[in-house]
């Protein structure tokens, strides 16, 4: 909560936890991908180094990972801005895809003479219809307590639904026909950071996105009410923070970060919008924010880390016969134990209920 | 000796079915229960009364045999026994009934009744089938004898609370409870349920069950038990045939006014003769009928500068529904209140506050403190946005480190680290902690509820001063407190709720503690 106070006490509490937090899960992943490969007649060290070497061995390499981790970044602080002030939002995934489909649709439709202008244009396009677009559940939790966790994991296909119809009728491209939008005219394509890798510019979107949530958690009094809420409602509303205000506020707030998201991965990384526009970098958002700890640094290191498994996972097993179900594994393990974490949240939620 | 080992036949033959004797429990520094003695006679209603946190809860547990007393031992059937768990006691009969049912809600009373020990029309084990004929003519013989309407086919959720609890207490007696504990009983059901309950329960007293009531309302102790205990800070304090005694008496002795006569400690130098301009007026408040509270019936008063107002009353007598009125977290439909000149009765708590009002919550664990938020957090909140905390858009850090320490300082908070965790410090310092906050913000008016509740004793006395030097700086004060004695001894004036509604008032130099305690229970026994 607070920043130098926790100094005295929670800091080396709170760093081992945080750090314990972050590598728990995956050096417990790590041990039993090493069991299963050992099963297999693999040696685990040298498949790790393989696997590191891939993620963080040459230059492109890192930029490899930096640019799978780019969406998690967006998708970690919309997931993370939520859950520390107890909103359960798990609506990041609808609303990231909304938002690069709104992103796209600026960047082809509106004229090519616009130029760079275009860019800013398709960024606060999808992050505003992102933004109503997780007002919603935030609206229906402040006024009439419907459950947030329903009502975003619903949107989530209500989203899927809408996009999928779009891509495949009225904004299908008429030259590749296939599932997918137009491409954005190049003024409105995020520029390349470095060539051929496909890092793009809404890395540093991200990051700043990141920087930015670090302040407003620690630094603001607004930030400072959304985790008093997330501490106790009952003592909140006491002290005369509006909770309503508080969970539409971090709700909108989710939207904004979810809708630059999913333009940034429209606008750098595709340069259009199509049918399987996110593998589920929603989700894999909230595994980056409870790893994180709902802290900007540890979202970023979470990112980094689920970015690296990514990019391994695709060249590892070009080069070798592991196969790619071994960084699944991984994947999956270090999802489950970032997820005990999310157990006790709402477990606690539901003593707080009661 | 075979007498003393076979189980006496004749229940006239036992003189305490259930008993207690010199039971000492303690959670680390608070003493729950200090020698605490009872004797239940076998076929007695016997009552525990007492105020929220005397101990009665702690003393049901151990005759449960959920908790495990330190020292002292519980009786049966005027023999010692061990209760190891309430597997141990259940056998030995004695049942208790939650405050919450333990039903589940999707099966049918019958299911219900039955459920754990079903009766089988063969024994195969796991696959013995159920023989639900039996199952309903027990049901049915048990609502016969008690001479109470059962449609066992319906499912727990959609039946009355007061059918609910009854299936609960024949599924008790079925399994062969003769001893009954009922935990506040009637604090879910509406006025005719309780009269049929309590029908239900004399006549299984006339049956032959033992039967031991929880509860702090007075006209169902007079109206129900035969014979009464009272239970104040971990304590028993009296103890009386309810024939023998009346309702005031059992008040006196709740609240602990009766006796001790403290009155003499509150000074008249200490107070101000005549108060100052009127600073909040409450006039006709009402509230709607909302589940788990106590509506307020056009309740009427007010409070002026420089002066101490203390609302007496046994506690759910409405005393948490007005707090939370006043400070604007709880809707109200009727009357007004008005606040620092203007009418604040739709005013946010926010609002409020700005207006210059104070809230010392009765729940501090919950309401006055977050427990996991830092000392520092929990002494700033509702100054976030006030400079010199905040500066411009961001805060100050330098400066909300210096605005906690000095608050802190100002009333000797003792804490180890500000990013300690609040609730690491003890009881008073969380207390002092909440204090430091609300008097932070120089508020004329402070509402304070149940402020030393779970506080030692010399956490009482720093809290009994901070509350008079605010009133000696010109503050002026709302004391809602269970103890009588408190009031007494801080307040200017002493008002009396009762049943939603303020049914007395008197000075303090005119304090009269058997009025006082006949006023807290009158209204309760008003129509009787």
């Amino acid at each position: 909560m607070a920043e130098e106070a926790s100094i005295r006490r929670p800091l080396f509490e709170g760093w081992l936890d945080r750090g314990v937090g972050l590598a728990f899960p995956f050096l417990v992943a790590l041990v039993v991908a090493a069991f299963v490969l050992l099963l297999i007649g693999e040696n685990p060290i040298d498949v790790f180094a393989l696997m590191f070497a891939e993620s963080f061995g040459t230059q492109r390499r890192i930029a490899a990972t930096l640019s799978a981790a780019t969406p998690l970044l967006f998708t970690g602080v919309a997931t993370a801005i939520c859950f520390r002030s107890g909103v359960f939002n798990v609506g990041v995934e609808g609303a990231f895809v909304v938002g690069g489909l709104c992103a796209a649709f600026i960047g082809f439709t509106l004229p090519a003479a616009l130029g760079p202008t275009l860019i800013p244009l398709a960024f606060g396009f999808a992050a505003i219809v992102s933004a109503i677009w997780l007002y919603v559940p935030g609206f229906l939790l402040a006024r009439y307590e419907v459950d947030e966790v329903v009502s975003t994991l619903m949107l989530n296909f209500v989203a899927f639904g809408i996009t999928g119809y779009l891509v495949n009728g009225p904004l299908l491209s008429e030259i590749s026909g296939n599932n997918v939008t137009p491409l954005v005219h190049e003024a409105a394509q995020l520029p390349r950071l470095l060539p051929p890798s496909t890092l793009h510019a809404g890395f540093l979107v991200g990051i700043l996105v990141v920087v930015l949530y670090g302040i407003w958690a620690r630094r603001t009094p607004s930030g400072f009410e959304a985790a008093l809420v997330g501490q106790s409602k009952r003592f909140s509303s006491a002290v005369g923070i509006s909770i309503p205000a508080t969970i539409i506020l971090v709700m909108v707030l989710s939207g904004v970060i979810s809708g630059l998201g999913g333009g940034s991965h429209a606008l750098g990384q595709l340069h259009r919008f199509a049918d399987g526009f996110s593998p589920g970098y929603g989700f894999t958002g909230m595994a980056v924010a409870l790893l994180g700890r709902n802290n900007a640094v540890g979202i970023f290191l979470g990112a980094v880390l689920f970015g690296a498994l990514a990019s391994a996972g695709t060249t590892v097993q070009l080069f070798s016969d592991i196969p790619l179900d071994i960084v699944n594994i991984i994947e999956g393990t270090v999802m489950i134990f970032a997820v005990v974490e999310l157990g006790r949240i709402s477990l606690s939620r539901w003593r707080a209920r009661r | 000796m075979n007498v003393e080992n076979a189980l006496p036949e004749d229940p006239k033959k036992v003189s305490v079915r259930l008993g207690a004797e010199g039971i000492c429990k303690r959670y680390g520094s608070v003493e729950a229960n200090r020698d605490v003695s009872i004797a239940v006679a076998p076929g007695e209603i016997h009552a525990i009364v007492g105020e929220n946190g005397a101990g009665k809860s702690t003393l049901m547990r151990i005759l449960q045999g959920i908790e495990q007393p330190d020292s002292g031992r519980i009786v049966v059937d005027d023999r010692p026994v061990e209760l190891t768990g309430p597997q141990r006691a259940f056998a030995l009969g004695i049942g208790m009934v939650h405050q919450e049912f333990m039903l589940a809600p999707d099966l049918t009373l019958l299911e219900n009744l039955v459920l754990g020990d079903e009766p089988v029309t063969r024994t195969l084990g796991p696959a013995s089938p159920i023989d639900w004929r039996a199952a309903l003519e027990s049901g049915e013989r048990l609502a016969r004898e008690t001479a109470a309407h059962v449609d066992w086919s319906r499912t727990a959720r959609n039946t009355p609370v007061h059918i609910q609890q009854f299936v609960e207490i024949i599924r008790l007696l079925r399994r062969g409870t003769r001893i009954l504990i009922l935990d506040e009983p009637t604090a879910v059901l509406a006025p005719q349920q309780v009269d049929d309950l309590f029908e239900l329960l004399k006549s299984l007293r006339d049956n032959g069950t033992t039967i031991l009531f929880i509860s702090h309302k007075l006209r169902e102790v007079m109206a129900l038990a035969d014979r009464v205990t009272v239970i104040r800070r971990g304590e028993v304090q009296y103890c009386s045939l309810v024939a023998d005694t009346d309702a005031g008496t059992i008040a006196g002795h709740m609240v602990g006014g009766q006796g001790a006569l403290p009155v003499a400690a509150a000074t008249p130098e200490t107070r101000h003769g005549v108060s100052g301009d009127v600073v909040m007026e409450v006039r006709g408040l009402t509230t709607p009928v909302v589940e788990k509270s106590h509506p307020l019936h056009g309740v009427d008063f007010n409070v002026r500068a420089g002066e101490i107002v203390g609302l007496a009353g046994v506690s759910g007598n409405g005393q948490n529904e007005l707090v939370e009125c006043l400070v604007g977290l709880r809707a109200v439909d009727g009357g007004t209140v008005s606040f620092a000149g203007q009418d604040i009765t739709h005013l946010s708590n926010r609002q409020r506050r700005t207006l210059g009002m104070g809230y010392v919550s009765a729940d501090r664990r919950h309401e006055g403190l977050a427990l996991e938020a830092s000392v520092e957090a929990n002494v700033i909140a509702g100054s976030q946005r006030k400079p010199p905390v905040r500066k411009g858009s961001f805060f100050d850090r330098g400066a909300m480190r210096r605005v906690a320490e000095e608050r802190l300082a100002f009333i000797g908070v003792r804490y180890g680290g500000l990013g300690d965790a609040a609730g690491d410090l003890s009881g008073g310092n969380q207390q002092r902690l909440v204090f430091a906050r609300e008097i932070a913000s120089k508020p004329g008016l402070l509402i304070v509820s149940q402020p030393t509740r779970g506080v030692d004793l010399v956490g009482i006395a720093a809290i009994h001063g901070i509350l008079s030097e605010f009133r000696a700086s010109g503050g002026s004060v709302l004391l809602v407190s269970e103890e009588l004695d408190e009031i007494l001894s801080l307040s200017d004036r002493i008002l009396v709720m009762a049943d939603g509604a303020i049914v007395g008032e008197t000075s303090a130099a005119d304090a009269d503690i058997g009025r006082i305690g006949r006023l807290m229970v009158m209204q309760g026994a008003g129509d009787g």
